[in-house]
């Protein structure tokens, strides 16, 4: 009997022991926005998105600071922080789901289903979206894009600015993660 | 059996490790998130509160175009003029050299003064906890009266035309909507129009502003002059409007008592006390188009 819990014990030890090399991390990964309207297109880019992959439960968190997002003009920088994302009450965008299937040893790109919880403004949504994985050496990059559409986040565009700011904005990210520590 | 138990347990305890969830990898990023530097955004919407300067510099490669605007009528006078007897306007350029450097200048069609400014963001208040609790920002200009004075006795060379203020202006964000801004300011004028008056003055610039919506803010202004020249009776300047912003465009609406838009001559010359009577109530109203010349990227 002993023996049996002292094998079970061993496997789970080896299993702890794994798990640290299971999670891939990134803290630069890239994620931009771009609105297109009738006046003027916005594009912002944000370079210090941070995101973890835990290979073995599929499962994927991400974050950034709103404030990391930078764009051509310094003024909407503002604009966007001050009068629509409020990051000084959100600071933080957030998500967490799964992607659907990893393959550790497969080298070809493939294409895959992220699914999961979607935070910006306070707003919680459900999302998914199809995401291109590829996985070299010990690198597992995923891109992607998607639409966000922006009353979904009780983010107010005022109608004398309509023209200006897109009601849905597409969001594509690119992210290199790296085994963690 | 005691052995079994013991085994047990601690095999719980481990799973209980082993059992990663979302949460731990938010944990995990949490964890990783570096300490950004992030200096306070729009402590005030322009760079001015209303009537005077406020702390906010351009942004490097940013040219603001300003047209700042006085109405006023002539007490008592049977009038015709269309809208208001008088009308003064200031058109204004501002440029951001640096992020925190700032040039401007102007001229003002009623007073005929001719001004350029220099504004630099000494010290800036930062909403993470750490640093400053309030922003510093040094503001020197020095202006040009172009129209003579009426009185013919005073002295009127090039020399006496000429006038400078400096100013501290010292702001904090409090919360989101509610920005205090302390103005020390000191004036030196060349011109005399009259020889009891003082050439070097000090006032006190007392700003606020409250932000009612994303777009629209309450200002106020009260510019408190400790030694008022003798010669003739002034007031005090003082202003309440509001501010309305979006895209490029800042417009701010108010009412007030003074009648020059240079600095230093509202804070020292402003012959009228604030009240609803004709002759007194000027209203205000600034427009300014904020213009990217460098574009990131």
């Amino acid at each position: 009997m002993i023996k049996l819990y002292t094998i079970c014990l061993c496997f789970f030890l080896a299993t702890v022991a794994v798990n640290a090399q299971t999670r891939y991390f990134t803290k630069d990964g890239h994620i931009s926005f771009y609105s297109h309207a009738l006046i003027e297109d916005i594009k912002a880019d944000n370079h210090q998105v941070l995101s973890v992959i835990d290979t073995e439960s599929r499962e994927l968190a991400i974050q950034l600071l709103m404030r990391s997002f930078t764009f051509k003009k310094a003024l909407m920088r503002e604009h966007f922080n001050e009068n629509y994302v409020e990051s000084h009450i959100y600071p933080k965008a957030k998500f967490t789901g799964r992607i659907a299937e990893i393959k550790l040893n497969d080298t070809n790109p493939y294409e895959t289903e992220i699914s999961g919880t979607l935070s910006i403004h306070g707003v919680e949504k459900e999302v998914s979206t199809k995401a291109q994985v590829r996985i070299e050496a010990d690198k597992i990059t995923l891109s992607g894009d998607f639409n966000v559409v922006v009353a979904d986040y009780n983010i107010k565009i005022p109608a004398l600015v309509r023209d200006n700011i897109a009601k849905i904005v597409k969001v594509s990210f690119e992210l290199h993660h790296k085994p963690y520590k | 059996m005691k052995n079994n138990r013991l085994y047990i347990i601690l095999l719980l305890f481990l799973s209980g490790f082993y059992s990663l969830s979302a949460q731990d990898l938010l944990k995990l990023i949490e964890q990783e998130q570096k300490d950004t530097v992030l200096y306070t955004l729009a402590t005030f919407k322009a760079t001015r509160i209303a009537i005077g300067q406020s702390v906010e510099t351009r942004k490097k490669g940013v040219l603001e175009w300003q047209f700042m605007s006085r109405f006023w009528n002539i007490p008592d006078r049977r009038t015709q003029s269309f809208i208001a007897d008088k009308v003064s306007a200031r058109i204004g350029l501002v440029y951001g050299v640096s992020d925190r450097l700032s040039f401007g200048l102007g001229g003002t069609t009623w007073d005929g003064i001719f001004d350029g400014f220099l504004k630099y963001r000494l010290i800036w208040q930062r909403t993470d906890k750490k640093g400053a609790p309030f922003s510093i920002t040094l503001f020197q200009n020095a202006s040009y009266r172009s129209d003579s004075y009426p009185n013919i006795t005073a002295t009127d060379n090039f020399r006496n035309r000429l006038s400078f203020t400096s100013q501290l202006l010292i702001a904090r964000k409090f919360t989101p909507n509610f920005s205090l801004q302390l103005t020390p300011t000191y004036i030196h004028r060349g011109s005399l129009l009259f020889p009891e008056d003082r050439q070097n003055l000090f006032a006190l610039g007392l700003g606020a502003r409250y932000k009612v919506n994303n777009h629209l803010a309450v200002v106020s202004e009260y510019h408190y002059l400790t030694n008022p020249i003798r010669a003739v009776d002034t007031f005090d300047a003082f202003a309440i409007g509001v501010n309305w912003e979006a895209s490029d465009v800042i417009l701010q609406f108010y009412l007030t008592n003074a009648r020059n838009i240079e600095v230093g001559n509202f804070s020292t010359q402003t012959f009228n006390n604030f009240n609803f009577n004709d002759g007194n109530l000027h209203f205000g109203f600034n427009f300014t188009y904020v213009l990217h010349l460098k574009k990131k990227r």
